[in-house]
């Protein structure tokens, strides 16, 4: 009943798109659902860049107020961040740190999501702008685990 | 370095295909609109469609032991049963519109491990007073806890 919402994932040359993903590793490769032990991000390098976009099927009269953050307060380890940019179009993904911006830690300064087409609600079934994702290290982070993050996507349905 | 972000929200797993309250609208002339009628769900602009003319909007929980009530005639929120009121002593409202909206909000861990979907139920009105709009909005999370947000 009402909107069903799937999180998808693209990757490679010309976007092949994973739906529904299981999960959003980080890693050394461009691929959905990679093995972070195959292939670990080498301190000093950044991950692949993920491009997120959330799809919306089934009953609904308008989806709204499409927001995203990081919800957890473990904070980095040394040299480690996250960063993200909101209602970006697809390009194939790139290992090469980008410019993008520290993901927020908050609501209130949360990204604002839009609609495939630019808007902010969606009232047919269909997708959000893509989200893009990508975490950065430097040669001092530590080698290991990082914390642990909690990412939230928060929309309002009718 | 373990990055690892799971989402794991497919249609199978996703809460919202079983929600807790659902809505019923009461108009003016009576006549009433369930969310869930006949087998299907009936779409939420169908009461857009007739904003103005709604008198009473409902909000039911499955098990039906909770109903939260917005009385759009007099501006008042019921919960469960109606209660004896002197609508007289009461500050007069005028145009009460209806606040309601389900606020969806899932998160995604890094481990693979946790998710969490949750709802909370944003159900109020809003008025005009002295030119400033006002409003009250109860937020009702799906076991039915509930606070208000003014």
């Amino acid at each position: 009943m009402s909107a069903i919402h799937q999180f998808s994932e693209s990757n490679l040359v010309g976007e092949v798109e994973a739906i529904p993903i299981t999960n959003l590793n980080f890693g050394s490769v461009d691929d959905h659902e990679l093995n972070t032990t195959t292939y670990p991000i080498t301190r000093g390098n950044s991950s692949f860049e993920k491009y997120l976009r959330c799809k919306f099927t089934d009953t609904f009269t308008e989806i709204s107020n499409m927001k995203f953050w990081r919800s957890d307060v473990l904070g980095y380890k040394t040299g480690e961040t996250l960063k993200t940019a909101a209602n970006v179009a697809f390009a194939t993904p790139s290992a090469t740190p980008n410019a993008d911006s520290d993901i927020p830690l908050n609501e209130g300064a949360s990204l604002a999501i839009q609609s495939a087409a630019g808007t902010t609600t969606i009232t047919a079934p269909g997708y959000t702008k893509y989200i893009r994702l990508q975490l950065h290290t430097t040669g001092s982070t530590p080698s290991g685990s990082v914390f642990q993050k909690v990412l939230t996507f928060q929309y309002d349905e009718v | 370095m373990d990055n690892s972000i799971s989402i794991n929200l497919n249609s199978e797993n996703n809460s919202m295909n079983s929600l807790s309250f659902s809505w019923r609208a009461r108009f003016k002339n009576n006549s009433e609109l369930n969310q869930f009628e006949n087998g299907k769900e009936n779409l939420f602009q169908l009461v857009k469609d007739r904003f103005t003319e709604l008198s009473y909007f409902y909000l039911i929980s499955k098990d039906n032991l909770q109903c939260f009530t917005v009385d759009l005639l007099h501006g008042l929120i019921f919960y469960n049963n109606h209660q004896e009121i002197d609508y007289n002593q009461l500050e007069k409202k005028e145009n009460c519109r209806l606040i309601f909206f389900r606020r969806h909000q899932i998160k995604m861990s890094i481990n693979g491990k946790e998710k969490s979907h949750t709802i909370e139920y944003h159900l109020g009105f809003q008025w005009l007073k002295d030119g400033k709009n006002q409003k009250i909005i109860l937020i009702i999370d799906e076991e039915g806890n509930f606070v208000i947000n003014n």
